[in-house]
C-alpha cells in the first residue's frame, strides 16, 4: 500500500493530536497553522488561564497566610507584568513541546493560512509571504473557534474585550463587568478579583455555570459571594454606552445601570469556518454553521473529516483530541466511532469544579429512577488540614442497578478527582464498588467514597439522618 | 435557658419583636451544634421572605445549613458585621449576633412561635 498522505488544517488540541496519531499509524502528515501550534487551548484558553489562576491562588493563600500561622510583614505587591510573563513562559514551553513532537514524528508544519482547494489539495499562504499547494489523500478540518463577538458590544480590544485580550491585560482595572457566567466568565471573575478588581457578572440564565448540576452551581454562587464577586442572574445587557469621561455604562434588562471601567464579554464561541475553502466543496453545515460529521468524524464529502470546536459539539480540548484520534484511526484503515457518553470536564474556579455524566435534573428529565449520595469536603480531615473546606461531592447512580451515572464535585482539586467517576462509568461500576474500594487517608478522594456510601445511607462520617 | 424576652422557631431561630419589626438570629443551641461558623450568606435587603422558608445560608467548619425565616415580611436591615466576622454568632448569638430585621407582614404569625420554656423543652427532646 502506498503511503497515506494526510493534511490537517489547524494545530489545536484536535488537529495536532490527529496529526501525531496518523503519523504513528504510518501516514505522511502535513499540518497547517496560521497562528501558533496548540490552538486556543494552549495559547488563548485552557493553559494560560490555568497559569493565571495559579497566580490568583497564590494571592489567595498569601491573603490568608495568618490562618496558616504565617505573619507577613510589609507590603504585598501583585506585579501584573510578571504574572503575565510567567503565563507566557508556561505557554511557550508547551508550544515548544508540540513542535518537538511534530519533528520527532516527521510531521511537516506549514505556518500560514490554509484554504481547501479541492478534496486533495490545500492552498497555503505562508507567513513569509510565499504560497504553495499541499496534496493529500485525506483532509482533517480542525480550525476551531474564537470568542463570539456580537454587534451589541463595540469591541475595542481595550475596554470592551473578550478572553483573548483579558489574558494579556497590562493594568488591573478598578472595576470589571463580565457578561456571561459560563466557564470562561467565572474563571476570569476569580482571577480578576484576586488581582484586585471589583467584579460584577451579569448572566442571562438562572444560574452560574448553568450546564453543571444545579447544586454545584449553587455552591459556586455562594463562593462567588464569599469573595464579594457580584453575580446578577436572569438579566440581559441591553446596551453599553461610553460617557464623556471615558467610563462605560451597561444598561441591564431590569432597568438598572452599572458603571464600569472594563467589560469582558464571554458569551460563547464562534466557529472558524470562513475562508478555509468550504464554499467550493458543498460541505454540509448545521444550523449554527457547524460542520456536520458522522460518528467516524467524516463530513459528507468523501475523504474530508472534521473535528473539534468547528463541528459545534462539546467544545473541550480533550474532546477535540479524542475526535482527532478517532478521525486519524479511521483514515488509517481502522474503524472507530466517537462516544460522547463519558466526558469529564473541569472548571477552574476557586474552588474547582469537576463533572462527568448525568446531572440530577437531566437524569430526572430522562425519567430515570436515581439515587443520590453527597459528602461535604468539610467532613474531611484533609480538607481542614489544607484549609480548603468548601465543597461537595455528589454521586448519582441508578436506583435499581446501582450503576454510576454521574459524579459532580466542587472543591479543591475537583477536576483531578472527577476521573474516578469517569473510570467507574466506563467499567459500568456500581456506587457500592466505589464505597467498598479502600481510599487512602487522608485524601480528598475520600469525599467520593463517602458520597457513594451516603447513597446507600451508610456513610461513616455523617451523623444519623 | 433561652432568653426570656424572645420567641423561638423550631428551626432554631429566635425573634425579638418591637411593634412590626422582628429582629432574628439563630439560637445558642444552633450555634453550638454548628460549631465554628466560618461564613454567613446574609439575606438580601428588601427581599420579601416567607415564614418557614430558607432566607440565608450558614457555614461552619462542620456543616452548611439553612436559616429559616421565623416570620414573613420584608428584610429591612441586615447585620453587615457578620459578613466580615461570622464568628460573632458563636460568641453572642442573641445580641451582637443578630442576623436581620424583618418588617412583619402578618403579626399574627407570632402566636405560632414557641415560648422560651417550650423551645428549651423541644431542644431537650431533639438532643435525645
Amino acid at each position: 500500500m502506498a503511503e497515506k498522505r494526510l493534511i490537517v488544517l489547524g494545530a489545536g488540541p484536535g488537529g495536532y493530536v490527529a496529526a501525531i496519531k496518523a503519523a504513528q499509524l504510518g501516514a505522511k502528515v502535513t499540518i497547517i497553522e496560521d497562528t501558533e501550534v496548540g490552538g486556543t487551548c494552549l495559547n488563548r484558553g485552557c493553559i494560560p488561564t490555568k497559569a493565571l489562576i495559579a497566580s490568583a491562588e497564590a494571592i489567595d493563600k498569601i491573603n490568608r497566610a495568618e490562618e496558616y500561622g504565617i505573619e507577613i510583614k510589609g507590603e504585598i505587591n501583585c506585579n501584573l507584568s510578571k504574572i503575565i510573563e510567567r503565563k507566557n513562559k508556561v505557554v511557550a514551553i508547551q508550544v515548544k513541546g508540540i513542535r518537538a513532537l511534530f519533528k520527532s514524528w516527521g510531521i511537516e508544519l506549514l505556518e500560514g493560512r490554509g484554504k481547501i482547494k479541492d478534496v486533495n489539495n490545500v492552498d497555503v499562504a505562508l507567513k513569509d509571504g510565499s504560497s504553495r499547494t499541499s496534496e493529500g489523500d485525506n483532509i482533517i478540518i480542525a480550525t476551531g473557534s474564537r470568542p463570539a463577538r456580537i454587534s451589541l458590544f463595540s469591541f475595542d480590544g481595550k475596554d470592551i474585550i473578550t478572553s483573548d485580550e483579558a489574558l494579556n491585560i497590562t493594568e488591573i482595572p478598578k472595576g470589571v463587568l463580565i457578561v456571561g457566567a459560563g466557564v470562561i466568565g467565572c474563571e476570569f471573575a476569580f482571577i480578576l478579583k484576586e488581582l484586585g478588581a471589583e467584579v460584577t457578572i451579569v448572566e442571562m440564565l438562572s444560574h452560574a455555570v448553568a450546564t453543571e448540576d444545579e447544586e454545584i452551581s449553587e455552591i459556586l454562587e455562594r463562593e462567588l459571594k464569599k469573595r464579594k464577586i457580584k453575580l446578577i442572574l436572569n438579566t440581559k445587557i441591553e446596551k453599553i454606552e461610553r460617557g464623556s469621561d471615558g467610563s462605560l455604562t451597561a444598561f441591564l434588562s431590569d432597568g438598572k445601570q452599572i458603571k464600569t471601567e472594563k467589560v469582558l464579554v464571554s458569551i460563547g464561541r464562534a466557529l472558524n469556518t470562513e475562508n478555509i475553502g468550504l464554499e467550493g466543496l458543498d460541505i454540509k453545515k448545521g444550523k449554527k454553521g457547524e460542520i456536520e460529521v458522522n460518528s467516524r468524524m467524516e463530513t459528507n464529502v468523501k475523504g474530508i473529516y472534521a473535528i473539534g470546536d468547528v463541528i459545534g459539539g462539546i467544545m473541550l480540548a480533550h474532546v477535540a483530541s479524542t475526535e482527532g484520534i478517532v478521525a486519524a484511526e479511521n483514515i488509517m484503515g481502522h474503524s472507530r466511532e466517537m462516544d460522547y457518553n463519558i466526558v469529564p470536564a473541569g472548571i477552574f474556579t476557586m474552588p474547582e469544579i469537576g463533572s462527568v455524566g448525568l446531572r440530577e435534573k437531566q437524569a430526572k428529565e430522562m425519567g430515570l429512577d436515581i439515587k443520590i449520595g453527597r459528602f461535604q469536603f468539610r467532613g474531611l480531615g484533609k480538607a481542614h488540614a489544607m484549609g480548603e473546606i468548601a465543597g461537595m461531592a455528589k454521586i448519582i447512580a441508578d436506583a435499581k442497578t446501582d450503576r454510576v451515572l454521574g459524579l459532580h464535585i466542587i472543591g479543591a482539586h475537583a477536576a483531578d478527582l472527577v476521573h474516578e467517576g469517569a473510570v467507574a462509568m466506563r467499567l459500568g461500576a456500581k456506587a457500592k464498588d466505589i464505597a467498598t474500594t479502600i481510599h487512602a487517608h487522608p485524601t480528598l478522594s475520600e469525599a467520593i467514597m463517602e458520597a457513594s456510601e451516603d447513597l446507600h445511607k451508610i456513610a461513616i462520617h455523617m451523623p444519623k439522618a | 435557658m433561652s432568653p426570656n424576652d424572645l420567641k423561638y422557631h423550631k428551626e432554631h431561630t429566635w425573634v425579638r419583636i418591637k411593634g412590626k419589626k422582628a429582629t432574628i438570629g439563630i439560637t445558642h443551641y444552633a450555634q453550638e451544634s454548628l460549631g465554628d461558623i466560618v461564613y454567613l450568606e446574609l439575606p438580601d435587603m428588601d427581599a420579601e421572605v416567607d415564614k418557614d422558608t430558607e432566607i440565608a445560608e450558614i457555614e461552619s467548619t462542620k456543616a452548611t445549613s439553612a436559616i429559616i425565616a421565623p416570620v414573613s415580611g420584608k428584610i429591612i436591615e441586615v447585620n453587615d458585621d457578620l459578613s466580615e466576622s461570622p464568628e460573632i454568632i458563636n460568641e453572642d448569638p442573641y445580641e451582637k449576633g443578630w442576623i436581620a430585621v424583618i418588617e412583619m407582614s402578618n403579626t399574627k404569625e407570632i402566636e405560632g412561635l414557641l415560648d422560651p420554656k417550650d423551645y428549651d423543652k423541644y431542644v431537650e427532646e431533639e438532643a435525645k
